[in-house]
């Protein structure tokens, strides 16, 4: 007997692929596991248990007639709940959006079931995406399954604690300033960025649109780049028009050795303050093992990257704002009751549909975008986006990926934060990957040595050479399988495996 | 009030035009692939992203843009490769998203101009001393007649998107005013539309007129839109504002809105000049507000006072990839424009030697060019101008005529076989029908006698019994022929040739 | 300059958020708070620098073609109103615009 928690998604699709197993029985141990583990990781807003039988159905029904299944056959997979998939609702963790009935669904979505995955449910998240522990959510948090008193990173973290309670092979999420990145690590799983670009976001409900993309999470870095082949395969999606073919197979060349490449590392990023000495040391390691296989490392130099929060925090909630504006309760979403006025009905619609941190993005936005402070900030932050984007093209030209911390810290306990503006700092890593619009990943190291929780490494690289950032993160995570000094890879959290989701 | 053309010798009306035009031509919506709706049940042509869904992201549609460089391009602007879609905010459930899409500082097509030719009456209401167009630096020269060429700058035409319509309910006559409640259609909201705005270069509401007829004429002729002022395809706002003659700033202008026919849109402006050199004469002052014409009552009302400039909250769309046009696609547009309605009639007057109004009335409607051009089709060079006279004169009171009819007729008129009078009888008989002049002629027996033999007789026979009249000619009243002609047609029973009898009358009287 | 409660208030009225008297003022200090954060943008010396608004490259003259696409995407009328709170027959319905003011548009 085989159990969920011990296969990764190729052994899944395989398994189906050969009769081991059926995709119906893979579909019933993960309901089965997220039954067993749900009330203590509360990583779903909805289990789509309907859906993911009948997939699973179909899938085994395909295999039956002799038809080709596809590289994902049988894949548990949970979508982040701003992602819409017909038969399911789409609430973006919102009040605004609480009986909202997915009319159409999301590319991304879409390329995972012709893939042959089976939909579990609708992950948690921060509200629209805003947060980054999961707490903005406005039905319940998610708990971190590597200790669950401390929060699962955000705003992904449903989609993060799902893979890493073992509730799910796969998830998407999406990442607007780290919000698959940093989850990811706080989970001890991988999760990926991609280029702006790679993935469509046609169907994913927008926060920031130059800065969201979509992406997977995975217990291995294998399971990743499946999921990026289902994302991409199908070519630019026509629906979305900031999307771009990429046209590779993220698996080939996937174990080539890193030998002859180079890793860059800036020493003003490891020497930032509020970066903790447990993530300091385990990214030492990590370097360490990078250049055990061969790898050269180069110092490289990313003179404005601290102004990517500013930023970022210019343009984010710029387009939030406008991305949100939609949301007045009259086609769908939260209608307040017996208003007398049409101007009544909105705002008051959206005062209590909306969270306070939507409310507070909203705010900031619209007054960054008025007539007069446009040009003192809004059109000066895109500015500073094209040198940050400078900066890194100038440094890909000596390195080919750049080695930096997912997060400052490990993942904190609930409550330790809650200052807005220092929630924002948290980002300092992964923002700037957004503003230019590279793709990243975030690879576990293991647990650390002090708090005892996961700690992960992010890799960057130029615009579409994610497949080589994969490369990377295989590398590092054959040395964690070697035993880098940090403890075990990426495994189900020990305190959930085992607890139902056995085939 | 005081009249128009007495206001203007005092003040200068300052009028500048916003028009909006639909692409309806095209098959699709402006940012998804709904159809275009014209008379559907509402709410039926629409998807995610017209509704403005979460998620959905827009795809611009090529022909759209294709069609609006065609309108740059015909409208001589200059075709910026470079621009952007813009995110303008404003919340008002017409607009899905809350936000209308449009461009923003710079527009596909930007400084472009047309050249108008002001005729007839309307040209009086430019003040005979005038002598620079508004550019400052054109001369206008005035024919003999009074009439005049004047250029009108366009500052640019970007493309936007339309808006869903509102039915309001529980007010007076479906007015917002009042209301209870709104229901809203979304089958237009992401109708391609393209926003025409003028410099503030026209003097006189016949200007403002003549400009839109021409701009109509242009953007049919570019087979871009059906261009309906009344179905609402095609609609014009006017800015206007007046100073006194020899002032230099500009004074304080007046939005019109409502304006759905070309005579509107010249009346408005004339009440509206006259209302303004009435409130400024008695010393007050004009506010800048939002003006509504009420055809029936034939006046503006105020809508709404801006206080503060409005704050869209514009910036870049993040969800639209910026637009770099190529040489290619703007030569592909250019090589889509056909012949344009005054390069047309430049052709008509200088090829087929067509009188100058004809040709512009006949080029002015592509449909009604076709038509003309068709007819034409294996006429001799004599029946030409015969066939633009039946074009202009009679054709138009007809819906259903076939260009060969009207090649017939106008064969018939052109070797006096029947009269104009006779040639509105066929065209009804024929109208609708398959019928071929010629037939329903012969049928009627209306065919003129141009026989001489077979008229002399009636000739002798009028000039014996009309003694009086024949004195008359000889003493001196050459007009009285005209009655000897009538004489001759009552006795023929209409079927003898009028100009023949004159000619015969005429060469008897004189021998 | 900071931004007063008016101004603050200003914002959420155009932006249809209704607040009230504590949230404003939390608001408010949140925006201040905010504000500061982004003073790094304001020290560059940007003189000549393009700005980029889309992440994506040379990418430009991204269109679709003008075909009606009946099957996919368009909404037949029960799917487009499922999640309206209030509809009228086929329309979307909304309270009175204008209320008892004498405003017209």
């Amino acid at each position: 007997m085989a159990s969920l928690d011990s296969l990764s998604a190729a052994q899944i699709a395989a398994g189906v692929r050969n009769g081991d197993f059926t995709a119906t029985e893979v579909a019933q141990a993960a309901l089965d596991a997220i039954d067993g583990r749900e009330k203590d990781v509360q990583a779903f807003l909805q289990v789509s248990a309907d859906l993911a039988l009948k997939a699973a159905a179909q899938t085994d029904a395909r295999r039956a007639a002799g038809e080709k299944i596809g590289p994902l056959a049988g894949v548990p997979v949970a979508f982040k709940d701003n992602m819409h998939l017909v038969g399911t609702r789409t609430t973006c963790a919102s009040r605004m959006l609480e009986n909202y009935e997915s009319v159409f669904t999301a590319t991304c979505v879409r390329r995972m079931l012709d893939a042959g995955a089976t939909p579990v449910g609708k992950a948690n998240m921060d509200e629209f995406a805003f947060g980054s522990t999961t707490e903005s959510s406005a039905f319940h948090r998610t708990n971190n399954p590597w200790d669950t008193s401390r929060v699962p990173g955000g705003s992904s973290g449903g989609s993060a604690a799902a893979v890493a309670a073992g509730e799910a092979t796969l998830a998407l999420g999406s990442d607007t300033g780290g919000s698959i990145r940093q989850p990811a690590s706080f989970c001890g799983v991988v999760g990926m960025k991609p280029t702006y670009g790679a993935v469509s976001r046609y169907g994913v409900v927008a926060f920031g649109s130059s800065l969201d993309q979509v992406g997977p999470f995975g217990r291995r870095v294998e399971d990743v780049a499946l999921a990026m082949n289902a994302l991409t395969a199908p070519g630019r999606d026509p629906l979305d028009s900031t999307s771009q073919d990429c046209a590779v197979d993220f698996l080939e060349h996937l174990d080539d050795p890193v030998e002859g490449l180079s890793v860059g590392v800036v020493p003003q990023l490891m020497e930032a303050k509020g970066l903790s000495q447990e993530v300091r040391d385990a990214l030492a390691a990590a370097l360490d093992s990078l250049r055990d296989q061969g790898a050269r490392v180069v110092e490289v130099d990313l003179p404005n990257i601290a102004s990517a929060i500013a930023a970022y925090y210019v343009i984010a909630p710029c387009e939030a704002f406008s991305n949100l504006a939609r949301f007045d309760g009259v086609r769908y979403g939260y209608q307040e009751p017996d208003c007398a006025t049409l101007a009544q009905q909105t705002s008051l619609s959206r005062a209590h549909g909306f969270g306070e941190e939507a409310k507070r993005r909203q705010m900031l936005g619209a007054y960054l975008l008025s007539s007069g402070v446009y040009e003192k900030y809004y059109y000066p932050a895109q500015q500073v986006r094209t040198l940050i984007t400078q900066d890194y093209a100038r440094a890909y030209q000596s390195c080919d990926v750049i080695l930096l911390p997912s997060a400052p810290t490990t993942a904190w306990r609930f409550g330790d934060v809650s200052d807005p503006t220092q929630m924002y700092a948290s980002d300092m890593f992964t923002i700037s990957n957004n503003i230019c619009g590279n793709g990243g990943v975030s690879v576990p190291l293991g647990l650390s040595a002090q708090t005892h929780m996961p700690v992960s490494a992010q890799l960057q690289g130029p615009a579409f050479s994610d497949r080589r950032l994969l490369r990377f993160a295989r590398a590092i995570e054959r040395g964690v399988d070697q035993g880098l000094g940090l403890g075990g890879g990426a495994p189900v959290a020990p305190a959930f495996a085992g607890r139902g989701g056995d085939l | 009030m005081r009249k128009l053309e007495d206001v203007l010798k005092d003040w200068e009306a300052v009028i500048g035009l916003e028009v909006h035009t639909e692409l309806t031509a095209l098959d699709t919506k402006m940012f998804c692939n709904c159809r275009l709706s014209h008379d559907d049940p509402p709410n039926t042509n629409v998807c995610p992203v017209c509704l403005g869904m979460p998620g959905a992201l827009p795809v611009p549609n090529r022909k759209a843009i294709q069609s609006i460089v065609m309108a740059g391009l015909a409208t001589n602007c200059q075709i910026m490769k470079h621009s952007m879609f813009y995110r303008k905010h404003y919340f008002y459930p017409d607009m899905a998203k809350n936000f209308q899409t449009t461009q923003g500082p710079v527009a596909f097509c930007m400084h472009g101009h047309l050249d108008l030719e002001v005729e007839g009456a309307g040209a009086a209401e430019r003040p005979l001393w005038e002598d620079v167009a508004a550019d400052g630096e054109t001369p206008i020269a005035r024919a003999e007649d009074g009439s005049y060429t004047v250029p009108i700058r366009i500052l640019r035409i970007h493309m936007e998107e339309d808006a869903a319509k509102m039915v309001h309910s529980g007010g007076e006559e479906g007015r917002i005013t009042g209301a209870s409640e709104s229901f809203i259609d979304y089958n237009r909201c992401g109708t391609p539309l393209i926003e025409l705005v003028t410099e503030p270069d026209l003097r006189t509401p016949e200007e403002a007129r003549l400009f839109m007829e021409k701009l109509q004429q242009t953007f049919k002729t570019l087979g871009i839109s059906d261009c309906s002022l009344e179905n609402g395809s095609m609609r014009c706002d006017g800015n206007i504002s007046l100073r006194r003659r020899g002032e230099t700033r500009l004074g304080t202008k007046a939005e019109m809105k409502n304006i759905n026919s070309f005579k509107s849109l010249h009346d408005a402006l004339e009440y509206e000049i006259c209302r303004q050199a009435e409130v400024l004469e008695e010393g007050g002052i004009i506010y800048q507000e939002t003006r509504h014409w009420e055809p029936s009552r034939r006046r503006t009302v105020v809508m709404r006072v801006k206080e503060t400039a409005d704050d869209y909250r514009l910036f870049p769309d993040p969800d639209l990839a910026p637009f770099d046009l190529t040489d290619d696609f703007i030569e592909e547009a250019r090589a889509r424009i056909p012949e344009l309605p005054d390069a047309k009639a430049a052709r008509y007057v200088a090829e087929l030697g067509l009188k100058r109004a004809d040709a512009r009335q006949i080029a002015g409607d592509p449909a009604v060019a076709s038509f003309f051009e068709e007819a034409l089709e294996g006429a001799p060079a004599k029946v030409v101008a015969t066939i633009a006279n039946v074009m202009v004169n009679l054709a138009p009171s007809f819906d259903a005529l076939t260009p060969a009819q009207v090649r017939g007729v106008a064969g018939l008129l052109a070797e006096d076989a029947i009269t104009f009078a006779q040639a509105r009888e066929v065209l009804e008989a024929v109208n609708g029908t398959d019928e071929d002049p010629e037939r329903v002629v012969d049928e009627r027996g209306m065919r003129q006698v141009t026989d001489t033999a077979a008229l002399e007789p009636i000739v002798d026979e009028v000039l014996a019994r009309c003694t009086d009249q024949v004195q008359q000619y000889h003493d001196g009243n050459k007009k009285v022929v005209g009655y000897l002609v009538g004489q001759c047609m009552k006795a023929s029973h209409g079927t003898g040739n009028p100009k023949l009898f004159n000619k015969l009358l005429t060469a008897r009287l004189e021998a | 300059m900071a931004l007063s409660q008016d101004d603050v208030a200003g914002i959420a009225d155009y932006a249809r958020i209704a607040l009230t008297p504590d949230e404003l003022e939390q608001m408010t200090t949140y925006m201040n708070e905010a504000v500061e954060l982004l003073e790094p943008i304001r020290e560059y010396d940007l003189e000549g620098v393009e700005p980029t608004f889309h992440p994506i490259g040379d990418l430009s003259n991204v269109m679709g073609a003008d075909v009606v696409d009946d099957s996919v995407r368009a909404l037949p009328i029960d799917r487009a109103l499922e999640n309206a709170p209030s509809a009228h027959g086929r329309y979307f319905r909304v309270p009175s615009i204008l209320g008892d003011s004498e405003e017209d548009f």
